[in-house]
């Protein structure tokens, strides 16, 4: 209405009607609303995705939001007849993930929200999923007090547990020597892995013979470096994530200890390593998914496909736990044949879907997704462009001890509480 | 124990040296412009990603090309924005220096994506020195000798040429040089040109050391920001020894109490400031008083 606005800016009589009376025909409309609702059936339903647009977790966030995609793509963006479509918001901290979250519920109105590229933005969320009765899948947040101590009915996890992770490569670590040194991000995750491999060492007799916690956006580790070098232990225990551990590698390499003193993260990302490169990669590692992992069911190596013939190179670690929440939060649907928040849910506690002999599913009393953990070894000699790793084991040995391995409900304590 | 102690120490004082290369560039622009430029860190990051472009096409020679065009980047950025802000409020400076740090970062990562480089040292430079208790490595030695020459060029560039003298005069008391016919806007252009150069330098010798993603300016702009409020904004000298007393109390808070190294050179700076309200070297300047 510009020309309808007087010179001085300020609204003059005609604008002042004009915008009143366009004022009466939209509440007209919104009184009008229950006649219209039959056209509703082909209204899009909306999931929302919360992850990381800004700051260390962009590409994580990224890699989450593409997997989702492709699950969405390969149903033809349509569930029960209805076109689904997504909206991502980010989420800097903890605050803003809530708010955001807060407003997908509240104004987008949507069915059901995939989000979290970490433990501090996830943990806020499932507090909102709780008092806003919303189902929200964890999709990347390892700290275990999610399914655990601040467990509820609408929060689902995707990412395996720390201690789970830790349970898988010890072993491994052990074979090599028992002399540990940890160096630990001082944040939840980092104290997390520290306490179970601690408890791992301690159960074959081993010895800590160091730990540093270093500050989470530490550049230059070449200190810590020095101090592990005067340590000589066998193994170097890392809980460090992103660009942390790109720098720790790439200056462990720097000085010359790659081949000297093992290093092993328990949980790692693929992008973690491409962004150093393969001549700086090295190290062994714990991972819930890797791509070229011959024992992938039928529906992964589909999912693998699709996402390296859009994206031009193989779907990493993130991009897969963006693709098994949504893939199964559209099983959830389907199986239920419903939007409605309690039936999602409802459906995410039943639904289970095959992976080779085991089943992968959202265990009905804390909601962590069941699904066997890998742990591989940076390759001797890397021909590939993007695929550095190769498979030294998997947890559990016997699909048998799936449930066994994500731990009993007295060590999990999780009570999940009604709907 | 004493070892320890030593090793520590030098291994400070190495990555001090970088931290100098980064902040010296800042001191400059805010000593001779009175700009405080936010965008440094972004700067240094454009160097970083220079730096690797240009050296899968020219070798090595990228490390030197790649700062000069990030230093010409950095004049057109003058001419363009940063002139409209001498002698205005400092808050404007920051806004706008800032407003520019997010655009170059947003652009590194159109052109770059969000992931990051691999970029490791020259296979000549690999490897370990050890001299005693001394244990650091030959790139480390590099970076150390190469930020000693480019202060010292530096240093002798201000003290024995009539340009140095221009702009160290110029820093003082800009009306003045004006008034004696010296094309002031021109030498201020080339001074943010040469500050924003050094970042970028800085930037360059970091990409072996660092993770190079859009991020890496977080890494390098708050280190500089405490070296020069700790050395004295606007001095030279002050942002050395700051540099090196950062980098030895980060490496010292390692060795004892290493999940306080991150906070260590903000409580240094607290202490300085409580004796020194102008920092080490801070002198009372009349136009930012």
């Amino acid at each position: 209405m510009p020309k309808e606005r007087a010179k001085d800016g300020r609204l003059n009589r005609r604008a002042f009607i004009t915008s009143a009376s366009g004022l009466a025909v939209a509440s007209a409309g919104s009184l009008s609303s229950p006649f219209i609702s039959s056209a509703r059936a082909q209204e899009p339903a909306k999931v929302g995705l919360v992850f990381a647009k800004q700051g260390t977790w962009t590409e994580q966030g990224e890699h989450l939001v593409n997997g989702a995609k492709v699950a969405l793509e390969q149903v033809g963006s349509k569930v029960l007849g209805r076109p689904v479509e997504f909206v991502w918001l980010d989420e800097p901290n903890p605050q803003v993930a809530q708010q955001n979250m807060q407003k997908m519920v509240d104004e987008m109105k949507v069915s059901a929200v995939i989000g979290g590229t970490n433990s501090g933005t996830s943990l806020a969320m499932a507090s909102v999923a709780k008092r806003s009765k919303m189902p929200f899948i964890a999709a990347n947040a390892a700290a275990r007090d999610i399914t655990g101590k601040e467990c509820n009915r609408y929060t689902f996890r995707t990412l395996a547990t720390t201690p789970v992770a830790c349970r898988a490569v010890a072993p491994h670590l052990a074979s090599i020597g028992k002399n540990w040194y940890f160096l630990v991000a001082s944040y939840v995750f980092g104290l997390d892995v520290y306490k179970s491999m601690k408890a791992e060492l301690d159960a074959v007799g081993g010895k800590e013979v160091g730990f540093d916690e270093t500050p989470l956006g530490t550049t230059d580790f070449s200190s810590f470096i020095l101090k592990i070098r005067q340590a000589k232990p066998d193994v170097v225990v890392l809980a460090i994530q992103g660009n942390d551990l790109s720098n720790f590698l790439k200056q462990y390499k720097e000085f010359g200890l790659q081949d000297k003193i093992p290093v092993c993260n328990p949980v790692i990302g693929d992008s973690d390593l491409w962004s150093i490169g393969a001549e700086t990669s090295f190290g062994i590692y714990g991972k819930p998914w890797h791509f070229s992992d011959p024992s992938n069911p039928p529906a992964d190596k589909e999912f693998a496909a699709a996402y390296s013939k859009a994206h031009g190179r193989p779907a990493s670690d993130k991009a897969w736990l963006g693709w098994q929440s949504m893939r199964m939060l559209i099983g959830a649907i389907q199986k239920e044949q419903s939007f409605e928040p309690e039936k999602i849910v409802a459906g995410l506690e039943t639904l289970q879907v095959r992976d080779g002999e085991a089943l992968t599913y959202y265990r009905d009393w804390d909601h962590q997704l069941l699904h066997r953990y890998l742990v591989l070894r940076v390759k001797k000699k890397i021909t590939d462009k993007w695929d550095y790793l190769e498979l030294l084991g998997q947890s559990p040995a016997n699909p048998g001890d799936l449930d066994t391995l994500f731990g009993s409900k007295a060590e999990v304590g999780c009570t999940l509480g009604s709907l | 124990m004493i070892e320890v102690l030593i090793s520590q120490v030098v291994n400070g004082l190495v990555l001090g040296f970088l931290y100098v290369l980064i902040a010296i560039g800042l001191t400059i622009i805010f000593g001779m412009l009175g700009i405080i430029n936010f965008a440094h860190g972004a700067f240094f990051a454009l160097g970083a990603y220079f730096a690797i472009m240009l050296s899968s096409y020219i070798g090595w020679a990228g490390f030197i090309v790649g700062p000069l065009i990030v230093g010409i980047i950095g004049m057109l950025t003058e001419v363009v924005l940063i002139r409209r802000l001498y002698g205005k409020e400092p808050l404007l400076s920051l806004i706008v220096t800032f407003g520019a740090a997010l655009f170059i970062e947003a652009a590194i990562r159109l052109v770059w994506g969000a992931g990051g480089q691999p970029f490791s040292p020259p296979s000549i430079l690999t490897g370990v020195v050890e001299f005693g208790p001394i244990v650091t490595t030959k790139y480390r030695v590099a970076v150390l000798v190469i930020t000693a020459v480019i202060l010292a060029a530096f240093w002798a560039f201000l003290r024995f040429t009539p340009y140095g003298r221009i702009l160290r005069a110029g820093g003082r008391d800009p009306q003045m040089v004006s008034l004696l016919g010296i094309n002031l806007p021109l030498v201020m252009t080339a001074a943010f040109g040469f500050g924003i150069a050094l970042a970028a330098a800085a930037g360059a010798l970091a990409a072996p050391l660092w993770s190079v993603k859009p991020n890496i300016a977080e890494a390098a702009v708050m280190p500089a920001f405490v070296t020069v409020t700790i050395g004295g904004l606007g001095s030279n000298l002050g942002a050395i020894v700051a540099g090196l007393l950062i980098g030895v109390t980060t490496a010292l808070t390692i060795q004892f109490w290493p999940e306080a190294s991150a906070a260590a050179m903000y409580i240094l700076m607290t202490i300085v400031l409580l004796v020194r309200p102008r920092g080490l070297f801070g002198e009372q300047w009349e136009r930012f008083e």
